[in-house]
This record gives C-alpha cells, structure tokens and sequence, in this order.
C-alpha cells in the first residue's frame, strides 16, 4: 500500500511538467499533501500516538488545507492562469522530467538501501528534480513558488522513510512547512501584487 | 540544570523578550533603550561562553571555540550595527522603527543560537530563524523593490534550507539510532566513519549548495547580492559579515564531522570547485559593476570563494580559513557603514553619479580608502596574513595552477575595486546625483576607523588568545 501511494506521488510530478495551468498546479499540491497524510499513517506505526496526530495534523491543515486554499487566492489575486508564453512546452518538459527520473532511479539504486528505503529514495530524488526544474524553467513567480513547495514535499517524503526511528527529524521538517506558509502568507499574498508576477528590477547594469 | 543552562536559557528569554516588546511597542525611546540594554546583555553572553569554552550546554548547544570566536565577533559587530542602525532610522516612523529593531534583536539571537548550536539539526531551525528576521530588515524601505529583494532573499534561502534538511536526512539514514535524536557533533563523528560514503558525500553536497545561500558562495550568491542593494547599510554590513558565517559556521561543522572519514578529498575538491567559481564570477561582475553595494556584495563572494579554497586546500589553509573570516568580518562591516554614509553625503549608489567624495567628507574618504587596503589584503591589512598563509598552503600541497588561477583572479579584483574606489573617492562624478548632499558628522566614521585598525593590529601580532582559539579549531582537522 505504502508504495502504491509513493508512486502515485511520481505520476503527480510527471503530470506537473505537462501541465500549464495554474488551477492544476494547485490542486496537484494538495493531491500531494493527501497522499502524504495517508502516507504518515500508514509509515509512522512506531512512534507515539500523540506524534502520529500531529504529523497527520500538520499534513492534512497545512499541506490539504491552508496552502492549497492560499494558492487559489494567489491566482484569482493576480488572474495569472497560465505558464508564460516562453516556457519550455509540454513534450520537451516531460523529455527532462522523464531523464531526471532516470537518474534518480540510477543514483538510488547506487546507494545500495533496503528495498523499502529505495521506492521513497527514488522519489524523493525525483521530486527535488521536478522542483529544481519548475523553478530553473519558469518565469512566473508562482511557478517557482509551486516548485518549492514540490521540494518542500520530497522533504517530508524523505523523512517519513526515516520517521519511524527518528520522529524528530519529522517535527522539525514540519517547521519548515510552517515556513512556507508565513512565506506565501506574508509576502506573496499580501505584498506581490499583479505587476510582479515576474521579478526584474534588481540587476547588475 | 547547571548555572550555564541557565545563563543560556535566560539569555533566549531575554532575547525573546527583548525582541517582542520592542516590535510591538512602537516607542522609539523605549526600542532605544531596549536595544542597548540588549547590546549589554550580548557582550556579557560573549564574555560569560569565554569563560566556559568548551563545555556542552543542555545537549543542544556548546560553547566551543568556533562558536564563542564567532559569538564576539558578532557582538563587536552589533555596537556598530545598533549605533550605525540608530543613526539610519532615526527620521523614521515610530512604528517603522521599532519593527527594525526589533527584527535586529531577532536577527542577532538566532545568529548567537546557530552559532552555539551543538547539532545540524538546531543549526537548522536557527538558520531558518535568521531568514525570517533578516526578511523584515531587508523589506525595511518599503519599496516595490526593496519586495522583490526581499521576495528573492526568502525564496532562495527557503530553497537552500530544503536542501540542507534533505542532507541532514541522509545524515540521519547513516546515523539510524533514536538515541542520538538530535544529531549532535560529537555523537555521530564515530558513526561517520563507519558510515557508507555515497551517503556521505549526498548529504555534504546537499549542506554545501543549502548552506551556500547564507554563506553566499556560488550558485547561490544572487540572493544576498540583491538583499545588499536595498538593504539599510548596517544590514547588509550583517548579512555580508555575521550573516555569512553563519553559513560558514554550517559548513565548516560538517566538513569537520566528515574529515575524518574517506570523503575528504572528496569535500576538498568540492570546496576549491566552488570557491574558485566564487572567485570568478566575482571578478567577473565587480569588472561590470555600476552599484557601489553590489560591488561590495561580489567582493563578499570573492572572500568567501577564498576561504573554501583555503579549506579544501587543508594543512595551514585551515587558519588562512578561520583568520580571513575573522578579519573579512570587521574589513566588509566597516566599508558597509561608509557606504551608507557615501551615500548621505554623495546622494546616490550608483558608480557614475558618485565621485569627489574626498572633498564632500575628508573622514570618510580617508576611512574608504583605508578600508579598500584591508579588503584587498594589501599590507598592512590582515588579509594580507591570511591570504599570504592560503598561498603557503597552496605551494606546500603542490597545488601550483589552483594558485595560479587565484592569484590570477585576485588581480582582477584588486583592479576593479581600486578604479572603481579611486573614481569615488577622487573623480568628479559621470552624471549628476539625484539627491542633495547631506553633511555627516566625521565622528560618526570612528567606528570604521576602530574596526580597520583591528584589522591593520592583527597584520602586526595576532593576540594569543585568538591564536589559540584558532588552534583548537583547527586541532581536530586532518593535518
């Protein structure tokens, strides 16, 4: 089951690098934050109830709830729907995704884990990728905005393969959702607003 | 709890405290005097964790030498900052004046608390401190631009602390026992060496490239050279300085955990790829620089591009490292407070518009100038020590091209910046400044001339208390 899920997580990734729509974009961040509070459950057997609560806590209101929510207000703030007209279209963006897939299946297996391990080490690397990629290629702060928040989860992926005997290094990654959310709080919903939707003022000429 | 816990519980407090109530009350006199008060509070902190060098406080926090060496510099460096910070936001609203200081309090506790942290993982949550509360002292102005620098500088560094958490994970794959829950630095130097290397090697790649953005070495320098150019000058004399060994500080404490394992040359090349790309793009820039504090924002990545060559060269590079951080700090945070009053009396930032300083503001010039000497390590600044120890270091490991190729470098440096600073101090000005001039008083540049006169001191005799708190640093490393 728990793989099951883990590769639904992938396909989530694959889908970001083909879609152009903001909505989408979206909603797939909080398609992701579910499959992470099922995830928490069905990982975190060995800890304490009450840790097991929080981190579903966390990943339902903050991950399914808050930032999704945060988002939509983002695009009907700015009316910014799309990717801009430059971006790297769909076929060539899968074309990277799909290399970085690769890759990330040749260095996990490299690391010689457990079978169990490996599944969440792929992914995890995949999704740092994914991230990396949306924000390299995009020129839309919210596109890079959405690749963070895909890195910010292959954290909480990773530490969820590791959570069991270390609980700690999960409710400080929580932290960093917290993070995340003052960020999108603070300065992009309230601050930025539609003329910024790409940022160009700060150069060296 | 022992008197330390204590102490250091109660310095949090205080901090905590201080931090709040002076944000939330918008009282100028009252965030006057808290911020004093908290200055005290911070020099008898740095003077109290002297005492008790080496001990371990509370499992999460030590007062070892690299961190009680970088908590006094730090609190050196806020007497400037707060009495440079007071002068600067003095016109300022009550309310925008209070939320400064007030974030300047939050800035320098989580900065003490990275720097004492006895784990990656408390270093993390302090790291992240630091950025939220630098956020608000960038975002000072107010202005669409001061928001996208802002924007930019919590963007990246929210990156940068993702990907140092995913390296702190695979550090935690490697350690895999509940007892040692909060990674500390002692604790997992044994299982280090045990540990399979691939794993290793990801999570120091990981820390380098997340820590990169509060060091500010490449790639992730841009943020801090755009935070610099909106910045209030005292800030960006904090984010170039303190700021920056706090990443530095990050980096060193896993470079240290890890040298005793097979990754080392593994690191070493790492570190001089990154330092020599810092070195380039650096001189690449500060030759095309127009804006006098991007120029001093690139110089900042040149001198942190040395210190990981000195790093990754090892044996004497090791104190070349430490001493240039040491030294670097007091140099950029003195040039950074004469920029700002540069621009008081020039009424601009921009290179084509400056000029004449000389003639504008005696003191100023002349302190300008003398801080161009120390940050170019010509004698008798104490960079010239500790980059002439880097080039020893270079020649005893053979490594004859990388000191080529730096010294190379260095002198592209040393030529951009000596134009560009002759031009401002001598020249008249391109094109006409858009403000008027304001006069500053010539004693408000004394505490560059206190700063570059520790910075000349050490070319001549390095105190032996900080000789030997470098020593013990350096002590565990490889030889």
């Amino acid at each position: 089951m728990n793989i099951l899920v883990v590769i639904v997580f992938a396909i989530t990734l694959i889908y970001f690098s083909m879609t152009e729509r903001f909505r989408i974009y979206a909603g797939l961040i909080g398609f992701q934050g579910v499959l992470l509070f099922v995830l928490s459950f069905l990982e975190l057997n060995a800890i304490t109830l009450a840790t097991l609560l929080f981190v579903a806590l966390e990943t339902l209101v903050f991950k399914v709830i808050v930032v999704p929510f945060l988002l939509f207000r983002v695009i009907e703030k700015t009316g910014e729907a799309r990717v801009h007209e430059k971006a790297l279209p769909g076929f060539y963006s899968l074309l990277f995704v799909t290399l970085g897939l690769l890759l990330s299946i040749v260095v996990s297996f490299s690391l010689n884990t457990t079978p169990g391990n490996m599944i969440y080490f792929i992914v995890a690397f995949f999704a740092v990728y994914t991230g990396l990629f949306m924000i390299i290629s995009h020129k839309k702060i919210f596109s890079h905005l959405v690749g963070f928040l895909v890195i910010e989860n292959a954290v909480l992926l990773l530490s969820l393969a590791i959570g069991s005997e270390m609980p700690m290094l999960i409710n400080i990654g929580i932290l960093l959702d917290i993070f995340v959310s003052v960020l999108i709080l603070g300065i992009f919903v309230m601050r930025l607003k539609q003329r910024a939707t790409d940022l160009t003022m700060l150069r060296d000429d | 709890m022992a008197e330390t816990g204590y102490i250091l519980v109660g310095f949090f407090v205080v901090s905590l405290l201080a931090g709040t109530v002076t944000g939330l009350v918008h009282h100028k006199a009252l965030a006057r005097g808290i911020t004093v008060f908290y200055v005290a509070v911070h020099i008898a902190f740095s003077g109290y964790a002297w005492l008790h060098l080496g001990e371990t406080v509370l499992d999460y926090f030590t007062f070892d030498p690299l961190g009680v060496l970088l908590l006094s510099i730090l609190s050196i460096l806020t007497i400037t900052t707060v009495y440079h910070g007071f002068i600067y936001v003095k016109d300022a609203r009550p309310r925008v004046f209070a939320i400064y200081h007030g974030a300047l309090i939050a800035l320098v506790a989580s900065m003490s608390g990275a720097y004492l942290a006895n784990g990656m993982t408390t270093v993390w949550i302090f790291v992240e401190a630091t950025t939220l509360a630098v956020a608000a002292l960038i975002y000072h102005d107010r202005t669409q631009m001061a928001l996208e620098a802002t924007w930019k500088y919590v963007f990246v560094c929210s990156v940068g602390i993702a990907l140092a958490y995913l390296g702190i994970l695979f550090l935690g794959f490697t350690v895999h026992d509940a007892r040692l829950l909060h990674l500390s630095f002692g604790s997992i130097t044994e299982i280090a060496r045990m540990a399979n290397p691939l794993y290793l090697k990801i999570a120091f790649i990981f820390v380098l490239v997340g820590y990169s953005t509060k060091m500010g070495l490449f790639p992730m320098h841009t943020v801090t050279v755009d935070a610099h150019t909106v910045s209030p000058p005292p800030i960006s004399a904090f984010i170039s300085t303190t700021l920056m060994n706090v990443g530095f500080l990050a980096i060193f404490r896993i470079y240290a955990l890890f040298s005793a394992t097979t990754i080392l040359p593994f690191m070493n090349h790492v570190l001089i790829l990154s330092g020599i790309l810092s070195l380039l793009v650096s001189a690449g820039y500060m030759l095309k620089a127009k804006h006098n504090k991007r120029m001093l924002a690139y110089s900042s990545l040149e001198n942190m591009g040395i210190v990981a060559i000195a790093l990754g060269v090892g044996g004497i590079g090791y104190y070349a490292a430490i001493l240039h951080i040491v030294l670097h700090s007091f140099t950029k945070a003195g040039l950074f407070y004469q920029m700002g009053q540069s621009y008081k009396v020039m009424g601009t930032y921009k290179l084509d518009e400056s000029g004449n300083y000389m003639a504008l503001y005696p003191a100023g010039a002349t302190a300008l100038l003398l801080g161009f000497l120390c940050i170019t390590a010509i004698p008798p600044s104490g960079m010239f020590i500790s980059e002439l120890y880097l080039m020893k270091a270079m020649v005893w490991s053979h490594n004859y091209l990388l000191l080529g190729a730096t010294s190379l470098l260095l002198c592209f440096v040393l030529y951009a910046l000596l134009t560009r600073v002759l031009h401002i101090v001598y020249s008249q000005p391109r094109e006409k400044p858009l403000h008027d001039h304001i006069r500053v008083n010539p004693w408000q540049s004394a505490t560059q001339y206190v700063l570059f006169g520790l910075v000349i001191f050490i070319c001549f005799a390095q105190p032996a208390p900080l000789r030997h708190l470098i020593e013990s640093i350096i002590n565990a490393l490889p030889k």
